[in-house]
């Protein structure tokens, strides 16, 4: 199956179209729903990223959400053109305290097989997340 | 989001509908804000109707229980679906939060 791209603009409410347009093309893949739920959220979180720090609220922006079938896996990038995601700034969320924020991107970690970005760009961030099929990819060895 | 409000005896449940992400929990933060400032910090949330969360919407329910609970209350939630609960295991929010299976366990739990 040939990947598909969906482009929005950095507002809140398209997250409701991201994760209807992401289930429906997780669906056709084969994934199932708790698969589809996962994964929703991890490109929710990184899509709020985007909104949030890259564009730093500012409406209007565009970010690309692709998904890509492979033998083994579906691919997902999302890909926005503002401020670049900063690792240096990444803490791991010390889980016993009462967070109020700093666990999006550790939740995207935990439901991700392989998450990867990409900052060798003019502008903005590109993340690569893997989903392997059950009994497939590193995690299953 | 829809957010209904009832008492019942001592006690505040709020009933959310919908999906609860960064479009929806600011909303849900204000309106748990409200009823602590009023007064009603025993809260029971049954979250039946909702099938998405995401960090934004935890950081909203954090900040409300913390918020209750300074002054004596708490929030307390119930009817978590499976793949909302998942993400409450994996923050191990599940632990600091007083979750209950239905709304009849949280409320008697008061």
């Amino acid at each position: 199956m040939r990947a598909e791209t969906l482009v929005i603009t950095s507002e809140s409410r398209e997250l409701a179209r991201v994760r209807a347009w992401l289930g429906e093309q997780l669906a056709r893949r084969g994934l199932d729903s708790h698969a589809q739920s996962a994964l929703q959220v991890a490109v929710g979180e990184l899509t709020t990223n985007s909104i949030k720090h890259a564009y730093d609220g500012r409406a209007g922006e565009p970010i690309h959400i692709s998904v890509e079938s492979r033998e083994d896996s579906v691919v997902i990038q999302v890909e926005d053109f503002g401020k670049p995601f900063d690792p240096s700034r990444y803490r791991h969320p010390d889980l016993d305290e009462m967070n109020e924020s700093g666990v999006g991107l550790y939740i995207v970690k935990r439901l991700a097989d392989e998450l990867t970005y990409d900052l060798a760009r003019e502008r903005g961030t590109r993340w690569t997340l893997v989903k392997y099929q059950a009994g497939t990819g590193p995690r299953s060895a | 989001m829809e957010i209904e409000v009832t008492q019942t005896g001592g006690v505040t449940l709020v009933v959310p509908k919908g999906d609860l992400d960064m479009g929806t929990a600011d909303q849900m933060k204000r309106t748990l804000t409200e009823l602590i400032e009023k007064g009603q910090s025993k809260l029971v949330m049954d979250l039946t109707g909702v099938a998405y969360v995401d960090s934004s919407g935890l950081g909203a329910l954090v900040a409300a229980m913390k918020q209750a609970r300074a002054v004596g209350g708490n929030l307390k939630l119930c009817g978590l679906q499976e793949d909302v609960r998942s993400i409450f295991e994996m923050t191990r929010l599940i632990k600091v939060m007083a979750v209950h299976s239905d709304r009849q366990e949280a409320v008697a739990s008061w």
